[in-house]
């Protein structure tokens, strides 16, 4: 045991000395404390779509010189007054045509940033240069004519508009009170959790990987072999890959949780369903990120025992990422249906119940003796695939050349 | 101690490499491992250390199956290899904690062998900056780092020059002293002649010689005579005894400065003598022929 707690501090040492470990942590936590602390100077609220606190507090007036143009051609004359085009269409000026022709050329010339043709209430021509993604001029012009198309239909037929609007549009106070799970709410961050363990695998057991080639590349695995159990070297370097990725990404969490709570006022909470995960949610989490994460890790140690050389190490670990890959894709896919059966499925497997069977507590229906067999399942591979991957790494010890596919090192440990 | 190897076979696949290698060393002694390239000299002491496992035979300490565990062991292996990127001193406070030594002795350890080998101003240098040499000498310090009781060196003098020989030369003969066992496989004759009381010859995975020197070395050069003369060059010395002696004597090799002479059955040397005396040659040099441990592995390895 003395041995491999050596083992572990010196990986350990080794990761927390690494250049690259050092400095990514550094650049991701710079870069996490600007983006957390930028609403408090500038206003976010076009990058999320939604307003933010510093808009609301600090609004100010658009100058009429920096008012979007907006071109309209009114055929029939149902905006001589502009009251309800400027309640739709707030901070525009609107420039009156004459015709189709001088709706284009004011376009392509961008004298304005696009041009309705009202043809009738229930016809409508937009000319636009580009049209963006967020672009839903179209959608509040519709709403626009549909409101004069109900004037005129009140004003033909005797009705008070202005009474039946009321009535139609009673507000509804809406108390929800949500005894499972709130399945909105959860979505979130369950998809960000997900991308997190998916970052570590991918990123953690690279490295793990690339350490054990590097050490059949410089030799040193001969000396390391004879003088140390293989299972000691594998087991350690691998639980170390596995702490040095929890402290980077624990720093990294607990700097945006202090972060957004510090300047949560101006997010106006706008990240709160990132934020607020209820503790079981985050329990699975732990346990089934942390297994999971074991679990590729040896995968992609007994894969590096197999190259020689570090340039050779991604063709080798293809297969893995691969199904990595479809399990990160499949399981996002399926997170607005975890009761189904792919879910369900997938929440058994030891290759995807860390990320499965965690979307399963949080956002689906999941009994206790499920999330305890998956768990079971997983920790017995883990086991499993880590005495595989020590047997796989003594027996790529000084085999050198190109590099040895799975099945042919299962078939080698086979005959012994 | 006593350390036995018996027997020992080995197969990669369908081919047999190892045929049966078998030989015994004690403390105190060393025995040189010899063997043309390919022989099977490293995968044998990758057999004694655990990195191969015999398909058959016996690996013995004093009459008992050898268990690595109870003893340190000092392991240089051919592959040569540290930590590049590691300084000099970390990486050999770890290999000697691997091995089950506290940190504090490690070190004082890294720091008396480093001093020893004429190495220690790198003792805080990335390995990656040293030169061959120098990387050679601290995979050494390392090796013996543990105060190992047996020491197994592979090639050790490869890649050094005379000056860092000489001073592995004086280690290696320190470590006999102090009772250490030693097994160690070299190409440099010079160096084996010098420190080894045993040696096994490995030819093509088989032990073609093994036993003391001094008892081989005389086998070796029983009935074999030299001769070399003042007035006849060694070719024509040669075709004169080729002629003149052939009942007497076979002609077994023309080295630089002497032919050597093998004496047939019934033959001594002072039979050889008087015949020569008879003749017009001139006697340069006539005497017992003392073959060199080159020569002795020519003669077996070679063949």
């Amino acid at each position: 045991m003395k041995k491999f707690i050596t083992v572990l501090q010196f990986e350990l040492t080794n990761y927390f000395k690494n250049k690259t470990y050092i400095t990514t942590t550094l650049i991701i936590a710079f870069i996490i404390g600007i983006f957390f602390t930028l609403p408090r100077f500038i206003d976010m609220s076009d990058f999320f779509g939604v307003p933010m606190k510093s808009l609301e507090k600090e609004k100010e007036e658009v100058p009429e010189e920096e008012y979007q143009k907006f071109a309209l051609l009114d055929q029939n004359g149902y905006f001589k007054e502009q009251t309800v085009l400027k309640a739709a269409f707030p901070e525009t000026k609107w420039i009156i045509a004459k015709n189709i022709e001088e709706i284009k050329s004011l376009v392509e010339k961008e004298d304005v940033d696009c041009g309705f043709v009202v043809k009738s209430t229930t016809e409508l021509e937009y000319y636009v240069i580009n049209k963006g993604m967020m672009d839903s001029n179209t959608e509040t012009f519709k709403e626009v004519l549909n409101t004069i198309g109900r004037q005129i239909y009140c004003q033909k037929n005797g009705l008070d508009y202005e009474s039946i609007q009321k009535a139609f549009n009673q507000p509804v106070n809406v108390k929800e009170q949500v005894l499972g799970k709130d399945t909105m709410k959860n979505y979130w961050y369950c998809y960000f959790l997900i991308i997190i363990i998916f970052m570590m695998i991918i990123f953690y057991s690279n490295m793990i990987a690339t350490s054990i080639t590097a050490e059949k590349s410089n030799r040193s695995i001969e000396v390391l072999v004879t003088s140390v159990n293989s299972n000691f070297l594998i087991f350690g370097k691998v639980i170390a890959g596995a702490l040095a990725g929890v402290v980077q990404t624990g720093i990294i969490i607990c700097e945006i949780l202090v972060l957004y709570k510090v300047n949560r006022e101006y997010w106006n909470g706008v990240l709160d369903m990132f934020m607020k995960i209820p503790a079981e949610s985050l329990i699975t989490f732990a346990f089934f990120g942390l297994g999971g994460f074991l679990f590729y890790a040896f995968c992609y140690g007994a894969v590096g025992a197999l190259v020689s050389k570090t340039e050779d190490l991604n063709k080798s670990t293809g297969g893995i990422q691969m199904i990595i890959m479809f399990v990160y894709f499949g399981v996002l896919m399926q997170l607005q249906n975890v009761d189904g059966i792919f879910i369900k499925v997938a929440s058994f497997l030891p290759f995807s119940s860390y990320s499965a069977m965690f979307a399963r507590v949080a956002l689906g229906k999941v009994e206790p003796w499920e999330v305890i067999v998956s768990f079971l399942i997983l920790l017995i591979s883990v086991i499993g695939v880590g005495i595989l991957g020590a047997k796989i790494y003594r027996m790529g010890t000084l085999r050198y050349g190109n590099p040895i596919k799975i099945s042919q090192a299962l078939k080698t440990l086979r005959q012994k | 101690m006593v350390f036995e190897v018996k027997n020992i076979r080995k197969s990669f696949g369908e081919t047999e490499v190892l045929h049966g290698i078998s030989f015994q060393v004690e403390s105190g002694k060393a025995l040189g491992l010899l063997g043309r390239n390919g022989a099977g000299k490293t995968t044998t002491i990758r057999i004694l250390m655990d990195v191969f496992r015999a398909n058959s035979g016996e690996i013995l300490m004093d009459g008992k199956p050898f268990d690595r565990s109870k003893y340190q062991i000092g392991y240089l292996p051919e592959e040569r290899g540290l930590y590049p990127k590691k300084t000099v001193i970390e990486q050999m406070i770890y290999l000697a904690c691997l091995r089950g030594i506290s940190k504090k002795e490690a070190s004082d350890n890294s720091k008396k062998w480093l001093k020893r080998l004429e190495v220690s101003e790198y003792e805080n240098k990335k390995l990656e900056t040293l030169s061959k040499g120098n990387q050679q000498k601290v995979q050494l310090a390392s090796t013996l780092v543990c105060n190992p009781e047996i020491v197994i060196l592979d090639e050790p003098f490869s890649g050094l020059d005379p000056v860092n020989s000489q001073i592995l030369k004086d280690v290696v003969k320190e470590l006999i002293q102090q009772g250490k066992l030693v097994i160690f496989s070299s190409h440099q004759m010079a160096y084996v002649e010098d420190f080894c009381e045993n040696i096994a010859v490995i030819n093509r995975g088989n032990i073609v010689l093994n036993g003391e020197l001094k008892e081989i070395k005389k086998d070796f050069g029983k009935g074999r005579v030299i001769i070399s003369s003042e007035n006849y060059s060694l070719e024509e010395l040669k075709q004169k005894c080729e002629s003149i002696f052939s009942q007497m004597v076979i002609v077994k090799d023309i080295k630089k400065d002497y032919l050597i002479l093998e004496l047939k059955e019934n033959y001594k040397k002072n039979n050889l003598l008087e015949e020569v005396l008879k003749t017009d040659i001139e006697l340069e040099h006539f005497g017992n022929y003392e073959p060199s441990l080159n020569d002795i592995f020519v003669a077996k390895a070679g063949e």
